[in-house]
């Protein structure tokens, strides 16, 4: 009886969804499989997959999203464990350092990534500063200032479901692995990290979802040179008018990340890594 | 417990009626006595939102200002199914050809316009009075590189290395300023191949290749570049802010494009468009346009050139403005697009 209420309760959600994701992503899938006359057909699909420069654009927006998964993943966790080893004063700072840039806008985020990759920004500065640089260096418009500026937008993606599997974690299982003779890294290896695999995962499935499709960022810092596949998307339907292209282009990129996401998924899943959680 | 399952069915039946209910009023509330009006981002919202709609609202109509890309406003009205987002658009010819051919945009009538016959003759269009005549040429910081003596200039001068943002063929600024490179490198407005040449030869001596007008302009604000396609508009909010920055016309002459505005087919109400467009025309607007920081060229013959248009372009550099052939330009554009992408990708 109880299942039945809940499915009530579920229903507007449910309808929400249906009306409002699957359908219209029902009508991308009927629009990508149009041929020019109107015909049913896998020319949309096939002409991207011929094509070097677009399969290149595809390749390098997965290896985009590898990437800032790879920079939130080494500095998230050591935030998280500063937070978890830390008092509440500074776990409270840390929180809102973590939860503050969420509350703006990406936009803005990413303007404000403007001032600080430019020529006359901080990080320029400080390398001519400390002679490092002859003289002053953009990083706007190159995979380092966008890998940068996203790794910032994302970060919470990745340390706050870290921060809640620690909040629950029990510190004496480190003591007991340090008693038993561990030292501190085969604890963090063999105690810490299995317990946060399952939020890594899940950090990592939202870190690269969101980077790989965060058309504002990768346009704005990264300008017209690099192309990934969300401009690919932009241009085919607010340029060149191509929607059949720009919705085979949408699925190929959905199934691209999806297959990525699905894999870590089932990765997170798995029967030895999940015993841990 | 049955019954208290159909209480609660019930009740979130009835409350989504409500919601769709009151979702569909409102709607059909802001259709009744207003108008949509699609106007470019940037400082052309910020001065119909400022001067023009105050205006509107006058005469009893609630405007809505949209800020939209043109080209974004043509995708926009081509994905509507004949249920237009906007109800007036303000474009450049390129847009106003693919909107005439998809058959999106309606003839107007002027005899309910009471400012059209202040308008200058060039201005008077059957699908709707053009505002300005924005021209366009080479922005530049004097204060950093010399003053460019043209578009060829940008890329044989050592003074420009690094200094000069492009953008694609998106932007009218830009295919307006592609078209005439490609004229002087033996090309043309059907023939854009020297300007792929020119480009692959001088990618590394570019100092950023943009995705849009905007991001151009913050670009300069943050003094990533100092030289960029721009109309005098552009540079005179540039001005505004307190930057230094100055207008080249290209020794080829400055290239030219009317603005206009355009009725929507299927506008939700024609005589709130009638009001809008009669407000951009006017006298008032016209000469609060014309002063800093937006500098617009007016289109209504009562409205002297300003100091501030002055310092750019005089009458008679406008006499000699080239205005681009804008139907071979809109059958080449795509491929323009996706080749230039190509080109200039990492």
């Amino acid at each position: 009886m109880q299942k039945t209420t809940g499915t009530i309760f579920a229903a507007p959600m449910l309808m929400m969804m249906l009306l409002f994701f699957l359908a219209p992503l029902g009508v991308l899938a009927v629009f990508s499989v149009l041929g020019p006359d109107g015909e049913v057909s896998l020319a949309n699909y096939r002409t991207f997959l011929a094509d070097d420069f677009a399969v290149g654009v595809l390749f390098d927006t997965i290896l985009l999203g590898a990437k800032v998964v790879a920079t939130v993943t080494l500095l998230g966790l050591p935030i998280a464990l500063l937070y978890w080893h830390s008092g509440p004063g500074l776990r409270g700072l840390i929180l809102i350092a973590t939860l503050l840039p969420m509350l703006t806008s990406n936009v803005v985020r990413t303007f404000a990534w403007i001032v600080i990759l430019g020529r006359n920004g901080p990080i320029s500065q400080s390398l001519v500063e400390l002679g490092l640089s002859s003289r002053p260096i953009s990083l706007l418009f190159t995979e380092t200032g966008l890998v940068m500026a996203l790794t910032q937008i994302e970060l919470p993606l990745l340390v706050l479901p870290l921060i809640a599997v620690l909040s629950q974690a029990d510190r004496r299982l480190i003591d007991a692995s340090e008693v038993l003779g561990a030292g501190r890294w085969r604890s963090f290896l063999t105690v810490l990290l299995p317990m946060l695999t399952p939020a890594i995962f899940a950090g990592w499935v939202l870190v690269f979802a969101s980077a790989t499709t965060s058309y504002v960022t990768q346009s704005v810092i990264g300008g017209a040179r690099l192309i990934y596949m969300p401009r690919f998307v932009y241009r085919e339907v607010g340029i060149l008018f191509q929607w059949p292209m720009a919705a085979a282009i949408s699925f190929l990129l959905l199934i691209s990340t999806g297959i990525v996401m699905l894999g870590l998924t089932m990765l997170a899943r798995h029967r030895r890594l999940a015993a841990y959680a | 417990m049955k019954r208290t399952n159909s209480r609660s069915g019930f009740l979130a039946i009835a409350a989504s009626s409500l919601v769709v209910l009151s979702m569909a009023g409102s709607v059909q509330a802001e259709n009744s006595g207003s108008v949509v009006a699609a106007v470019f981002p940037g400082s052309w919202e910020d001065a119909y939102r400022t001067v023009v709609a105050p205006i509107v609202t006058e005469a009893g109509f609630d405007i809505t200002i949209s800020p939209v890309l043109a080209q974004d406003q043509v995708g926009k009205m081509m994905a509507s199914g004949g249920k237009p987002p906007y109800d007036a658009l303000l474009v450049s010819p390129g847009q106003t050809a693919m909107l005439k051919a998809a058959g999106l945009i309606e003839e107007i009538d002027p005899s309910k316009l009471k400012n059209w016959d202040l308008l200058i003759d060039s201005a008077k269009t059957p699908y709707g009075p053009s505002v300005t005549v924005e021209v366009n040429g080479i922005a530049y910081n004097p204060e950093t590189v010399p003053k460019p003596t043209g578009y060829a200039d940008l890329f044989a001068n050592p003074a420009f290395e690094g200094r000069v943002a492009w953008i694609g063929f998106g932007s009218n600024t830009a295919t307006m300023a592609w078209t005439e490179i490609a004229k002087i490198n033996g090309g043309g407005a059907d023939n854009m191949q020297p300007v792929f040449d020119l480009l692959a030869k001088n990618l590394n001596k570019i100092g950023a290749i943009a995705t849009s007008g905007n991001a151009q302009m913050t670009m300069y604000q943050q003094g990533e570049i100092d030289v960029f396609m721009a109309s005098t508009g552009n540079v005179a909010r540039l001005r505004s802010l307190g930057l230094p920055a100055d207008f080249a016309h290209p020794k080829t002459g400055s290239p030219a494009v009317p603005v206009t505005i355009h009725m929507a087919k299927g506008a939700s109400d024609p005589d709130a468009v009638y009001a809008y467009m009669d407000a951009a025309i006017s006298t008032t607007v016209q000469a609060q346009l014309a002063e800093a920081p937006t500098g617009y060229i007016p289109t209504n013959s009562q409205v002297p050139f300003t100091d501030i248009i002055l310092q750019f372009v005089t009458p008679e550099q406008l006499d000699n403005a080239v205005f681009p052939d804008w139907e071979t330009i809109g059958i080449h554009r795509a491929e323009w697009t996706a080749e230039f992408d190509r080109v200039v990708a990492k």
